[in-house]
């Protein structure tokens, strides 16, 4: 018995500390408006996260230097960058969160963007948008819109490609090797057909598809639907009448599968395709496979070539459509942390409007990291003996940190690329249904049983490695019984809701 | 008698050997893959004996030593002064715990059992140390957090203690009237060498391997350890190919390749592989003074 | 009368004042580390909404947990928890004692410590780095085994990474060999540790060597094996993530046989990223093995007080 309460004694110390600490840390939950309207004299400190790639950043505080340089004399505020590794972006902005540290500024990730509005951690931001975000406006136009969710807009969508058209990637030298025409593919049958005369002439163990990156299906980047975010319930041909469907238990989803069963049997599909870890460059460098289904925009062609070192062409199947996710996949917010809402705000303007700031995120600094080609406008190369490697600032992000269209063309690339990525943006379809975000909050326990079948079944399926006459009935029992019709159910709901308010306007 | 040792002794080599064979190999693999040629890698999988060489991962490895020798730098800083911390709190929590003259030693041992069950995981740890303490982005974040202490290894040392340290050479010490600490300092501790260096050895694994506080608590590239620069990297690849579409492909293209991770893997073992040794000669030292002693 | 005995308590108390003092600084770090922390515990049970901070949030009761047991699902990740956790505790164990009684009995120095640094390699490398190399054995196209091994045996290669009816030993050998060298240091010690007088004795009555390790040295470190046996069934319900999910190459076809708890949630919460449901699983887990190992406990006291934990 004494040790019970000897026990109950130190837990009962431990508790009155916990609840002493929580009590003080817990003051400045709440974010206190006004405090941004300070003086203008006083220089604020705003903090800034973003994730990054690569931990080779070793001259990351020179360039945030350089950036304060700019924002004390612009906005009479300094910025502190918070980069966290892109990997464990989700966990630690959470721990942010949950420990309500200083942050007034932030990436937003589209995918998590509803989430994130249904638990509290972003604020509205449209009126401080017309506030301060007249650059903003400006350079998103009508796409700012798509970022709006029932009780206002919560983040601006970065400026890059907004749209995307599905189609095939092919190594070069294999298509003119077997003088196959690219522009003349068309249909899957004729792919199929292309892919038989590279089989039938490589032979053996050659397979001709390979995936578009570690853990991608050979589906998801030909898509002739709206996924509506998660692909649980999709809008097919980006209309339907805006009547949401179960994807799994759709004809052509079957059809879909069927054919690359009948690919992975033949020989056509890498046969590691589930479980690979090499990517898409890697095998290319390695001499493996001939073709990959991608998402295209302005610039892939050239982008993949020189990212693998291998030439490549592109044929586009599907052409460019907008939906919710092609917008919001990245954008910025304010998190309910801060207290510099208005500060925040003014320099996510500068992001959209301020060509050197842009440049520093991109690029760094001047002279150090790149110099400006002779004769060039927009056109920037590495310094003497310097490379993308060895550089002291290496942020491959460019589609993250506001208005890209803004930023310099690094040499060899397409100088005239934002104009046409600007077309390319403007001239896409619209899916009915973009500006409609799904917000799963209220069907949690569902979906996380539904995301666990769907990660269970979907790689197999879609890579052909399993026989889809017998794993899909499986499928679509175990989504059903793990609630996927309520999931839709519910997403229909919204959808109604959605078109009721005003729809996408 | 004699018959019966050599049988022992060729029965313990035999399955010994065939034991070390299988946990070396796949090491020999990890390092012939760092030194594969990248294209070989791919279109003949890994392989004791690749047939094409590159030291391309270690010459990329080369032009980034300066980060790489402070990481370097981190991880010893951080697996010394850890180690050293860790081996003093928790012996001096464990011994008198193993005392059973002492009142309220069972309560206690539950309490130390008690945080081997229930943790507040993640997000309430992560406040407690941000919030109360404020260790993020220093060195104490990569010290203080999860690792300092745990309760295996005090109890560990408390049925050590318990089984092995005679009550008599205590209670003896006592007449003679030597205090407490004395008594700890001067015969518990000098009887103790086998379980402090098992102890130190799996605290400096611990601190040595460790990436977790340095992604939770680190922020700085200038503070980031050896583990936390090789996990970075991984989990950056992982989220990069996870995520691939028109955007970031940009970004992958610029990540190390397969054989540079190998090459990462192999510098971060390799030291470990090298101070072993030394750290095992006292170890065995340690254990057989206790066995002579004991 | 009861004042005296009080009191008396009180001077025995006070005369261990030094001990207490001892164990300050590491009750200290364990107020702060472990039962500070354990305050997130209610976070299980609330519907967090940023805006009003954590402790603001409003209670849910045990909504966060459902998805734990909603689906079909909640059988297999269960059973298969149970099943590898008592495999790892029980192989694991006689592993590592045979591994460690083994090494004691090696009289060349030199080789001794050789094969202890050897064996305890595998350790040391990250799970992730471990998946790599079970992907270069298993591989369907460029693996070592289906490459090289099964042709040898005139077999024809497996695609291992959809066949679940493998992964149990595939797992469970993966386990052992990560960390049987590791846990036979702690035996190893506690071997040495053994008064070489016992031993002397036992010789001198002509005892054979299986017997002295039957009779001497298993029951001298019988309260180690206890303790970690107890310990293992406390965690029996947490499974080691990067096992489970890395090795496995998070295959959806081999779910069946590699599903455990803590691959579950984090899939079903990938999307999500609800503090709440993780933090209510984390509960769960510990509840349960809280629950398992105050009867084990209880059993192991009934036998031998000397050896239970507490």
């Amino acid at each position: 018995m004494k040790k019970v309460r000897f026990t109950a004694l130190v837990m009962l110390l431990a508790c009155s500390m916990a609840l002493a600490a929580c009590g003080s840390s817990n003051g400045g939950t709440k974010n206190g408006g006004q405090a941004s309207n300070a003086p203008e004299s006083k220089i604020e400190e705003l903090t800034v996260a973003f994730p990054m790639v690569s931990s080779a950043q070793q001259d990351i505080q020179l360039v945030e230097d350089a950036v304060n340089k700019i924002t004390e004399q612009k906005i009479q505020a300094r910025v502190k960058f918070m980069p966290i590794s892109a990997g464990e972006w989700q966990q630690q902005t959470n721990l942010l969160f949950t420990s309500n540290e200083k942050l007034d500024l932030m990436f937003v990730n589209g995918s998590l963007y509803s989430g994130m509005v249904a638990k509290g951690q972003l604020i509205p931001i449209d009126e401080l948008i017309s506030k301060y975000g007249g650059g903003i406006t400006k350079a998103l136009g009508d796409y700012l819109q798509v970022a709006r969710l029932k009780d206002g807009i919560y983040a601006v969508p970065t400026i890059r490609d907004l749209a995307t058209s599905y189609g095939i990637t092919f190594r070069k030298d294999l298509a003119d090797k077997y003088s196959i025409d690219v522009s003349k593919l068309n249909t899957m049958e004729d792919i199929e057909h292309a892919f038989k005369t590279i089989k039938d002439g490589e032979g053996g163990d050659f397979t001709p598809l390979i995936p578009s990156g570690v853990g991608a299906t050979y589906l998801e980047n030909y898509l002739t639907y709206d996924r509506l975010g998660d692909g649980i319930g999709i809008l097919p041909d980006y209309d339907n009448g805006l009547k949401i469907v179960n994807l799994y238990e759709t004809d052509t989803y079957k059809e879909q599968l069927k054919r690359i069963r009948d690919w992975y049997l033949k020989g056509y599909i890498m046969k590691d395709s589930a479980t690979n870890k090499l990517s898409t460059f890697e095998l290319l460098r390695g001499g493996k496979g001939f073709a990959y289904f991608a998402a295209l925009k302005p610039g892939f062609e050239e982008q993949e070539s020189q990212a693998s070192g291998v030439q490549v062409v592109t044929k586009e199947l599907l052409s460019p459509i907008a939906t919710t996710s092609t917008v919001t996949g990245a954008m910025w917010g304010i998190p309910v942390n801060t207290k510099l809402e208005g500060k925040a705000m003014e320099f996510l303007n500068l992001m959209y409007e301020d060509k050197d700031i842009i440049n520093l995120f991109d690029w760094g600094i001047e002279g150090k990291h790149y110099v400006k080609v002779p004769g060039e406008d927009n056109v920037i190369d590495y310094p003497e003996g310097v490379t993308a490697q060895t550089t002291g600032y290496n942020m491959p992000l460019g589609w993250l940190f506001g208005n890209q269209f803004l930023s310099y063309v690094m040499k060899g690339k397409d100088a005239d690329i934002w104009n046409k990525m600007d077309a390319f943006n403007k001239n896409a379809a619209h899916s009915k249904a973009l500006g409609f975000s799904f917000d799963a909050a209220p069907v949690k326990t569902e979906y996380a049983a539904v995301t666990n079948v769907i990660t269970q079944y979907k790689l197999a399926l879609e890579t052909g490695s399993v026989d889809p006459d017998k794993v899909l009935p499986d499928f679509i029992n175990k989504l059903k019984s793990a609630g996927i019709d309520k999931i839709i159910q519910e997403k229909q709901k919204q959808l109604d809701a959605w078109v009721q308010a005003g729809g996408s306007k | 008698m004699d018959k019966e040792n050599r049988a022992w002794q060729w029965a313990s080599h035999t399955i010994m050997i065939a034991l070390s064979l299988l946990c070396v190999l796949p090491f020999i693999l990890l390092f012939m893959a760092s030194i594969t040629d990248e294209k070989a890698i791919v279109s003949e999988g890994y392989s004791f004996f690749p047939t094409q060489f590159s030291f391309q991962a270690y010459k990329y490895l080369w032009m980034q030593a300066d980060q790489i020798l402070r990481a370097y730098g981190i991880t010893v800083i951080v697996t010394v002064i850890g180690t050293a911390c860790s081996l003093f709190i928790t012996s001096l929590l464990a011994y008198p715990l193993s005392r059973k003259d002492m009142p309220g030693g069972q309560a206690i041992a539950f309490i130390v059992f008690f945080t081997m069950l229930f943790n507040g995981g993640l997000v309430p740890t992560y406040m407690v140390y941000t919030q109360l303490l404020d260790v993020k982005n220093t060195l104490f974040a990569l010290i203080v957090p999860w690792l300092l202490m745990n309760g295996f290894n005090v109890l560990l040392m408390r049925t050590f203690f318990k089984t092995t340290i005679p009550v008599a050479v205590l209670e003896s010490a006592s007449i003679d009237g030597a205090g407490e600490f004395k008594t700890y300092f001067r015969i518990v501790m000098p009887l103790s060498l086998p379980i402090l260096a098992t102890v130190g050895m799996f605290q400096g694994l611990a601190y040595w391997n460790d990436w977790n506080n340095g992604l939770v608590f680190v922020t700085k590239p200038h503070l980031f350890s050896l583990q936390n620069m090789l996990n970075r990297i991984m989990s950056d690849i992982q989220f990069l190919s996870a995520n691939s579409n028109g955007s970031v492909s940009e970004s992958l293209s610029q990540m190390p390749s397969e054989t540079f991770r190998m090459a990462i893997a192999v510098i971060g073992v390799v030291p470990i592989l090298a101070a072993y040794p030394f750290f095992q000669k006292y170890f065995v030292k340690g254990m057989t003074i206790g066995a002579v002693k004991g | 009368m009861s004042a005296l005995t009080q009191s008396r308590k009180r001077m025995k108390i006070w005369r261990y004042w030094p001990l207490y003092l001892m164990m300050l600084p590491g009750l200290a770090y364990m107020v702060l580390n472990n039962y500070l922390p354990m305050f997130g515990l209610s976070i299980a049970f609330k519907d967090i909404d940023y805006r009003k901070g954590i402790w603001a949030s409003d209670w849910i009761g045990f909504r966060n947990f459902e998805f734990l047991f909603k689906t079909e699902d909640a059988f297999i990740i269960t059973r298969n928890t149970l099943l590898y956790n008592g495999a790892f505790i029980v192989l694991g164990l006689g592993i590592a004692v045979v591994i460690a009684i083994l090494l004691n009995e090696i009289r060349n120095k030199f080789a001794a410590r050789l094969y202890q640094s050897l064996i305890i390699l595998p350790f040391l490398i990250s799970i992730i780095l471990v998946s790599y190399l079970v992907y270069a054995m298993l591989s369907i196209d460029t693996g070592f085994v289906n490459k090289t091994l099964l042709p040898m045996l005139g077999i024809d290669s497996i695609s291992w990474y959809s066949e679940p009816k493998y992964w149990p030993y595939i797992l469970t050998f993966i386990h052992l060999w990560k960390g049987a060298g590791y846990s036979c240091i702690v035996f190893l010690a506690a071997i040495i540790g053994i008064d070489p007088e016992y031993y002397e004795a036992a010789r001198l009555d002509g005892a054979s060597k299986w017997m002295q390790i039957r009779t001497i040295t298993l029951p001298m470190i019988t309260p180690v094996i206890t303790m970690l046996a107890l310990l293992g069934v406390g965690r029996i319900f947490y499974s080691d993530f990067g096992l489970f999910y890395q090795v496995p190459m998070n295959s959806g076809a081999l779910y069946e046989t590699t599903n455990v708890i803590d691959t579950y949630v984090f899939r079903g919460l990938l999307q999500l990223g609800d503090v709440g449901m993780s933090s209510a699983a984390g509960f769960y887990q510990s509840i349960v093995g809280f629950i398992l190992v105050l009867g084990a406990n209880a059993i192991v006291r009934k036998f031998n007080k000397e050896n239970a934990l507490f």
